[in-house]
């Protein structure tokens, strides 16, 4: 059986996709970037191979993500933005709107029925515009990052942060930390500040439902919650959010194969 | 010969400045503590040390100007005024002839433009770290290096490595992959300070840059910051001998115009409670 196989380089963690493993199913595996994307490459393709367990021809491999570049064994590199407009598309074909929220960037995109991007706009500057910005308060309030979504849910009460830089909240985090506020309280002033700046990202490029939320961000059931809680609108959540733009990869390089 | 003193404190975000003057403008004590939490609350506890110093007490000051983010937990302060008055009256005292001020504090940045020691236009950041002390504070750490250490490291430089990342969270991160590739802590930190000055030249800009140029603030203790500054603006730059004070000195100098307006006016000059004790965060204590 012909396998294919889509890489995602990202900045944080290398994800992989193969297609079509004797079993009909799909191959998921994910390692950290690290500073030697090239290695990382290696040693994703080498996990992935393993998970699948059975002899592969890998006959197409697309690459996408900050390190597709340097993927050595890659026959073709996409943007990354389209590989996750494809990957979305797959799953969800009435799709218009994808939120990505990623540990170091976020982007929002409009994606016409075929899953191609008709128009995006891309928060990579800050820390306090993505992911990273409740990894950081997470970190001051030692909690797992997987209980921090629910538990922002839990306040009454959110803290207002002042500030819309990463450190500068950090620092408020630790002073009402100090001053007895709840972490929940602390936790959703958190979500709520960084869903603001994501709703106004979503609000330039314009909604069109449905839209789907992917990338890490979306296995945090908070984050979710106060973005639709900005937008007004229910949010569909992409499986394996965080596979989605190597999944893209994947079917693209299945069509281009099959094209050739 | 009777001597009348005039006080300033500057409660800045990460430091605390107090400045003790007589009537000739003769600086008689002066005080530079952490804000942190504690001396937030505990203005007085500053205040005492620098009228220790001087040989005063509390009734000796004829008035006392209390500026900078943490003014208004001065309850012992007869007025308040915002940082960017009192900068303008520091910077000219230390250089009549400054018409351009760029202060870079631990929390933020600001040019001012100025004649005469009045100030006629400013521009401000206070939103992202990114262009401040913090900027550099954060990046020290993760270099494990001292801000002591920075201009000296900087001036070391052979080839400046560029820092493309505007984030602090993110420059970070370049910077340790710089390490990994083998950069040396040299030409990252020259680079780090580039960043930096690039970064306040492009907001100063907005104002009429005109010589003389004086750089004040904490970062302005940074020889290499003062390069920087200098190679961006493409002028020289003069720094104060205590470039941390000039808003202390300013509220000073200010409080001390004010007294020498009312007495030729023949009025007395009000002085405030002068309460002496701690305050709770960002709450006067009513009257």
């Amino acid at each position: 059986m012909k396998s294919f196989l889509g890489v995602d380089i990202g900045s944080g963690t290398s994800k992989g996709v193969i297609l079509n493993v004797p079993d009909g199913s799909n191959v998921y595996h994910s390692i950290l970037s690290g500073v030697d994307y090239r290695r990382s490459a290696e040693e994703l393709r080498k996990g992935l191979l393993k998970k699948a367990g059975a002899e592969l021809e890998i006959c197409y491999t697309v690459a996408t993500g900050q390190g597709a570049g340097l993927v050595s064994y890659a026959n073709e590199k996409v943007a990354d933005l389209r590989g996750c407009a494809r990957g979305v598309n797959r799953r969800f074909p009435a799709a218009r709107t994808v939120i990505d929220v990623e540990g170091q960037s976020t982007q929002v995109m409009r994606i016409s029925g075929q899953g191609r991007v008709i128009n995006f706009v891309v928060s990579e500057k800050c820390a306090a515009g993505c992911g990273r910005f409740i990894d950081i308060i997470s970190n001051v309030l030692q909690i797992p990052i997987d209980e921090i979504g629910p538990l922002s849910l839990k306040s009454d009460n959110p803290v207002t942060f002042t500030t819309a830089c990463a450190v500068f909240g950090e620092s408020e985090a630790v002073s009402r930390v100090s001053e007895g506020v709840p972490k929940e309280d602390i936790l959703a002033g958190v979500h709520s500040a960084l869903a603001e700046k994501i709703a106004s990202l979503v609000n330039r490029v314009g909604i069109e439902q449905d839209c789907v939320i992917c990338g890490g961000g979306a296995l945090n059931i908070g984050l979710v919650k106060w973005i639709e809680k900005k937008l007004k609108i229910r949010l569909i959540i992409q499986p394996y959010p965080q596979y989605v733009a190597a999944l893209g990869a994947a079917l693209i390089a299945r069509e281009n194969m099959v094209s050739k | 010969m009777i001597f009348i003193f005039f006080a300033g404190i500057d409660l800045g975000s990460t430091m605390t400045k107090v400045v003790i003057l007589d009537d000739t403008e003769h600086i008689c004590a002066t005080v530079v503590e952490h804000t942190g939490a504690e001396h937030r609350k505990l203005a007085y506890k500053v205040m005492e040390e620098a009228l220790g110093k001087a040989k005063l007490s509390l009734d000796d000051i004829a008035y006392i100007i209390a500026t900078g983010y943490g003014r208004i937990n001065v309850p012992f302060a007869d007025k308040q005024l915002t940082e960017l008055t009192c900068h303008a009256r520091g910077v000219n005292y230390f250089f009549p002839g400054a018409c351009t001020a760029v202060d870079i504090g631990g929390q933020d940045a600001k040019g001012l433009m100025i004649q005469n020691g009045k100030l006629l236009d400013f521009v401000m950041s206070d939103k992202c770290a990114a262009g401040t002390g913090r900027f550099l504070e954060v990046i020290a750490a993760a270099l494990g290096i001292t801000m002591d250490d920075l201009g000296a490291l900087s001036a070391a430089s052979k080839n400046r490595v560029p820092i493309s990342s505007t984030c602090t969270i993110f420059a970070q991160q370049e910077v340790v992959n710089h390490l990994s590739k083998g950069v040396s802590v040299e030409d990252i930190v020259a680079g780090l300070h580039d960043a930096i000055a690039s970064r306040v030249v492009r907001m100063v800009r907005r104002l009429k840059v005109e010589p003389e140029v004086v750089f004040t603030g904490g970062v302005a203790k940074n020889s290499g910051m003062v390069r920087a500054l200098a190679d961006n603006l493409g002028c020289p730059v003069l720094v104060p001998s205590e470039p941390l004070l000039s808003g202390a000195i300013g509220a000073a100098i200010t409080g001390k115009e004010m007294v020498m307006k009312a007495q030729a006016e023949g009025r007395k000059l009000e002085t405030g409670m002068r309460k002496m004790g701690e305050t709770t965060f960002f709450q006067q204590d009513k009257v």
